[in-house]
């Protein structure tokens, strides 16, 4: 892996405060992510992980640390430039997929790219994601997969420089999991796109090229994959 | 297209029944809002018009006799810029039904060159050195059906002068044709002007080279002390006998007309406002639950890296596009209506001439205002858009904390309670602002449509109060000129009688400080059978020996309390003014006078003795028995009064139909909207209830029962509310001609609560559609709007 580093994430916390009780959701984490690489963050449930995801793609602002794209602080920007940088830098992938349920699959991904500079050819990536001929389809008269490949066509499409997935395959069965995980594999290698993964499942791990493990809103462990297997060949 | 505007117009597509539903409730206000101004513009501008090409007089004195010389004489005075005679008499009219009592004014024509209250000739030929030709005011001329080339015949002084009509006229002092202040109603069949040469006029009533009444014009620049002129008109005639001085705003006519217009004006501003709030605050909601619904789509916006001045225009254009559209059916709609109104006011108000316009500037107003108010209560809807947070696109709804209400805390009734009705009121409570509203909307429906129910029961009140209790004669007799208590004799002998007792009228200027008031003053024996007087604390009372006793609204206008002198200014030549004490004031819906002991009042006028009129009770034919009788000018019967009043219904029939109409349209905008909200917040928990068994029937009663609770609890509210809107009505139309009492009958309370009950029914049968085409297997698929 060539160490070209395109975030940082420098001894963040985030801290909610619930009332009299105060939640640490993340805590002191360090993280680096290169460019080009296949990341899966693995954790229980309330782990932190969503927390670290949030904080990374400019959604929500740790309570303490600092984020670094490259030389830039986004733990600096004010709501305006942290708006641009979501709307320029980041492709988001839901656990629900959450598409606007009142507009086409075609309407859903131009809804994100006629915001952004340079943003990649529609019927490409709509082919890419193997739905050219569902475009016009509304979300409700699609499958649980084809909406998730929307989703994800809809985050490629802005171009950005990472994508993040907080759990893309959560609500799938294993062949459908199995498929988006291939396109993301696929978007990570033939685009070079930085892809950042959340799941619950373990063996989704040997696919990346880094697994950090998380408990507790702890970073527990980074490991390093020296030979990330096919999505193909991932069971469980 | 932008592909948030894409989702604009699928969501203004599925939720098109609340869309249309408030913009009528917009269009309804902003077309009230144009075509009730551009109609009072229109109305002043032609008045006006009519003003000028009739030469209107600013000033009008009526004295006992005046020489032309003496008239010429009102030049010197600074500010006057004309000064005309003429006479006018009130005789009776032969008609073909001996019963019937038709009464004519007969007016002079003045012979200057510019006369001042120039005749408007409609129809015929004018009036000029023909003797035995007329022209007659149209109002007139049409309730009795007569033309040109017909013969009338006025008795004058006891003999007939048959005159030839000749023209068909109208004249800008009798735009409302009334007798006199105390007429109430107009009657065109019974009173009508006619008006003659002058040299004929003056020599029938004996009035060579003499006028009885003087019209004068004052310059433009001095109109501003038209007070002070009056004052010095007053010394100049004082030995001519001035018997009452009048002004423009004074005048019968241009005063009915002034309010008329008034009402109008008010009613171009207040009820917009009304109906906009109400529009409002249904976007307000309407939007805060939609931005509420949609946090999750919201959230995903704001990951997808669109800026909240985005996502909140993304909101309003929705309400704007209301206003909107709203607006451009308003535009179409005031166009039209405007010129209808304007027309209906010209044929009420017998005005010849009519100006009418389109005054875009109304349009640019109401536009303006109204997109002004969609896009600020958008904005308050739509505010929690700012809150919800990119994260938040990740997180499914909070669950709403399941709390007790506080009815449960009260265990002998909750325990009473069935389970569906627990249900019911938990729902109820569990979004207490959607149920506020509601509860508000249908408070200011119940008081919306209680406005006309109770005017309609007022004015027959108002009557019924005035000729049944407060006088309870059956004739009002008016000598021509003042006699004594033989008077009384006369009238005994020629009918049957039950009662009589004398009465003594005559005009007088009340003063308090700067405040003063011409009315009536009307004495009456001090044991007067036919008068009752009530204190505003609804306790009787008598007259005293001395002082006065004033009306509820002269006192009111006079800012007068019991106990308080007044000075009584006469218009008797040589006689001084009069302080008296103030020692009742009665109530009294119609008219404003005051009443005095009828020997003290004789004394302030100097003629012991001295009366002008009759108040009798009889069963007795008398008008009929009367009509050929010398010196009787005036009878009025209290029957006739009942008949003007019947047609008089009629016309505000059609008014409080179409203000229950709009009470109705809030009503409904208001259910409708929060029903149909409250239905597609709860589709999840309605899918659920479904998938558990409950069938389309049974959540259809349960949503049927909350609105029915909170109905009946608007209702409650609506009481006191709509008392306050009754009371704040009966304020704004208090004039001099009315003064309107607040006691609303049960019966009206009753009747309101079934017509919003309806209003309610209606709407809620417009929503059943929802519940019916609810398709709870897709509700519960999709997470995300
Ligand atoms: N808005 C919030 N307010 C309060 N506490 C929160 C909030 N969001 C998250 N938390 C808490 O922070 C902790 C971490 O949450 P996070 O969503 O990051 O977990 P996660 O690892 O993504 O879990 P899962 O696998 O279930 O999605 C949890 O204990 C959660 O309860
Ligand atoms: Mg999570």
């Amino acid at each position: 892996m060539a160490n070209n580093s395109l975030m940082k994430v420098e001894n963040i916390s985030k801290i909610y405060q619930m009332g009299e009780v105060e939640v640490t959701a993340a805590k002191n984490i360090n993280l680096e992510l290169y460019q080009g690489e296949f990341v899966v963050i693995l954790g229980p449930s309330g782990s932190g992980k969503s927390t670290l995801l949030n904080i990374i793609g400019g959604m929500d602002l740790p309570t303490e640390g600092r984020v670094f794209l490259k030389e830039e602080e986004i733990t600096k920007y004010n709501d305006k430039r942290l708006t641009n940088y979501r709307r320029e830098k980041i492709g988001f992938v839901f656990q629900f997929y959450n598409l606007m349920a009142n507009l086409t699959a075609r309407e859903n991904v131009e809804l994100a790219t006629e915001i952004c500079k340079d943003a990649l050819d529609i019927d490409e990536i709509m082919k890419a994601v193997g739905l050219e001929d569902r475009k016009d389809h509304f979300p409700a008269q699609m499958s649980g997969g084809e909406q998730q490949r929307v989703a994800i066509a809809r985050a490629v499409a802005k171009n950005p420089l990472i994508l993040l997935c907080d759990e893309p395959t959560g609500a799938l069965d294993f062949e459908t999991g199995i498929k988006i995980l291939s396109l993301l594999k696929k978007i990570n290698k033939e685009l070079n796109k930085t892809v950042v993964i959340i799941t619950h499942n373990m063996p989704i791990g040997d696919m990346a090229d880094r697994v950090i493990k998380m408990r507790s809103g702890e970073l527990v462990e980074i490991k390093e994959n020296k030979n990330p297997i096919p999505p193909e060949r991932i069971e469980w | 297209m932008r592909k948030l505007d894409i989702r604009l117009l699928r969501m203004i597509k599925a939720s098109k029944g609340q869309f249309i539903s408030i913009a009528v409730v917009i269009i309804l206000a902003l077309t009230i809002y144009i075509s009730f101004s551009m109609t009072f513009d229109n109305l002043n501008n032609t008045i006006d018009s009519y003003y000028d090409i009739t030469n209107y007089g600013d000033v009008f004195v009526e004295v006992v006799r005046i020489p032309k010389a003496a008239i010429d004489q009102l030049y010197t005075i600074e500010g006057i810029s004309m000064a005309q005679g003429r006479v006018m008499v009130d005789v009776p009219l032969k008609v073909e039904n001996p019963n019937e009592k038709v009464r004519v004014r007969v007016v002079s024509i003045p012979k200057e060159e510019k006369p001042i209250n120039k005749l408007f000739t409609i129809e015929g030929r004018e009036v000029k050195k023909q003797i035995k030709a007329t022209a007659m005011l149209r109002q007139f001329a049409e309730a009795r059906g007569i033309g040109i080339g017909d013969k009338i015949t006025p008795y004058i002084a006891g003999r007939e002068y048959p005159l030839d009509v000749i023209g068909i006229v109208g004249s800008p002092e009798y735009i409302y044709l009334m007798e006199n202040e105390q007429s109430i109603l107009p009657a065109p069949e019974k009173f009508g002007v006619i008006y003659v040469g002058e040299d004929f006029a003056q020599s029938v009533f004996g009035y060579q080279g003499s006028y009885n009444q003087i019209m004068i014009k004052v310059d433009d620049e001095s109109l501003y002390k038209i007070d002070t002129i009056i004052d010095e008109i007053e010394d100049q005639l004082d030995r001519y006998g001035v018997e009452r001085i009048i002004k423009r705003d004074d005048q019968l006519s241009h005063k009915m007309m002034m309010e008329e217009l008034d009402s109008l004006d008010k009613m171009s501003t207040a009820v917009p406002v009304l109906f906009l709030i109400v529009a409002g605050v249904i976007i307000n909601i309407m939007l805060s639950r939609t931005v509420k619904n949609d946090r999750m789509a919201i959230g995903v916006m704001k990951a997808l890296g669109y800026n909240n001045i985005q996502i909140l225009q993304h909101y309003i254009k929705y309400s704007l596009s209301i206003g909107l559209i709203g607006s451009i059916f308003s535009i179409v709609f005031s166009i039209m209506l405007s010129r209808v109104f304007t027309n209906v006011y010209m044929q009420y108000m017998n005005i010849p001439i009519m100006r009418t316009e389109v005054y875009f500037i109304y349009i640019i107003y109401g536009v303006i205002f109204t997109s002004i108010f969609c896009i600020l209560s958008g904005l308050m809807g739509a505010r929690n858009v700012l809150r919800i947070l990119p994260a938040d696109s990740m997180r499914p709804e909070a669950p709403k904390i399941g709390k007790r209400v506080f009815l449960e805390r009260i265990k002998p009734i909750w325990s009473k309670l069935t389970f569906s009705w627990k249900i019911v009121i938990r729902n109820i409570m569990r979004n207490k602002r959607r149920a506020l509203f509601l509860i508000i909307g249908i408070a200011l429906t119940y008081s919306i449509t209680m406005v006309p129910i109770f005017m309609s029961y007022v004015f027959s009140d108002l009557f019924a109060i005035h000729y049944g209790e407060f006088q309870t004669m059956d004739f009002n007799i008016d000598f021509s000129k003042p006699m004594n208590n033989n008077g009384i004799k006369e009238l005994s002998k020629v009918i049957d009688i039950e009662h009589i007792e004398p009465k003594l009228e005559f005009p007088f200027e009340l003063n308090r400080g700067w405040r003063k008031k011409v009315v009536s003053v009307i004495g009456l024996n001090t044991n007067t059978e036919v008068y009752n007087f009530t204190s505003p604390q609804d306790e009787s009372f008598t007259l005293s020996q001395e002082g006065i006793v004033l009306s509820e609204g002269l006192a009111d206008s006079l800012k007068i309390k019991i106990g308080d002198e007044i000075i009584l200014k006469n218009f008797l030549p040589n006689k001084e003014d009069t302080k008296i004490q103030v020692t009742g004031i009665t109530q009294q819906y119609l008219g404003l006078n005051a009443y005095m002991n009828i020997e003290a009042m004789g004394k302030i006028i100097g003629e012991k003795g001295m009366i002008t009129g009759a108040l009798v009770n009889s069963s007795d034919d008398v008008t009929a028995k009367l009509n050929n009788v010398a010196n009787i000018n005036n009878i009025q019967s209290v029957e006739d009064m009942k008949n003007s009043f019947l047609e008089f219904m009629d016309m505000i029939i059609y008014s409080v139909g179409l203000l229950m109409l709009f009470g109705g349209i809030l009503g409904f905008a208001i259910v409708y909207n929060v029903t149909i909200i409250s239905i597609s917040e709860r589709l999840m928990e309605f899918s659920s209830l479904r998938v558990l068994g409950f069938d389309k029937n049974e959540i259809y009663k349960m949503i049927t029962r909350e609105n029915g609770l909170l109905t009946l609890l608007g209702i409650i509210i609506g009481i006191p509310v709509a008392y306050g809107m009754c009371y704040g009505i009966a304020t704004a139309f208090d004039t001099d001609i009315f003064s309107i009492p607040v006691n609303i009958t049960p019966i009206s309370y009753i009747i309101t609560a079934i017509a919003t009950i309806i209003f309610v029914t209606v709407a809620q049968l417009a929503t059943i559609r929802r519940i019916y085409k609810l398709n709870f297997i897709d509700a519960l698929k999709s997470r995300i709007s």
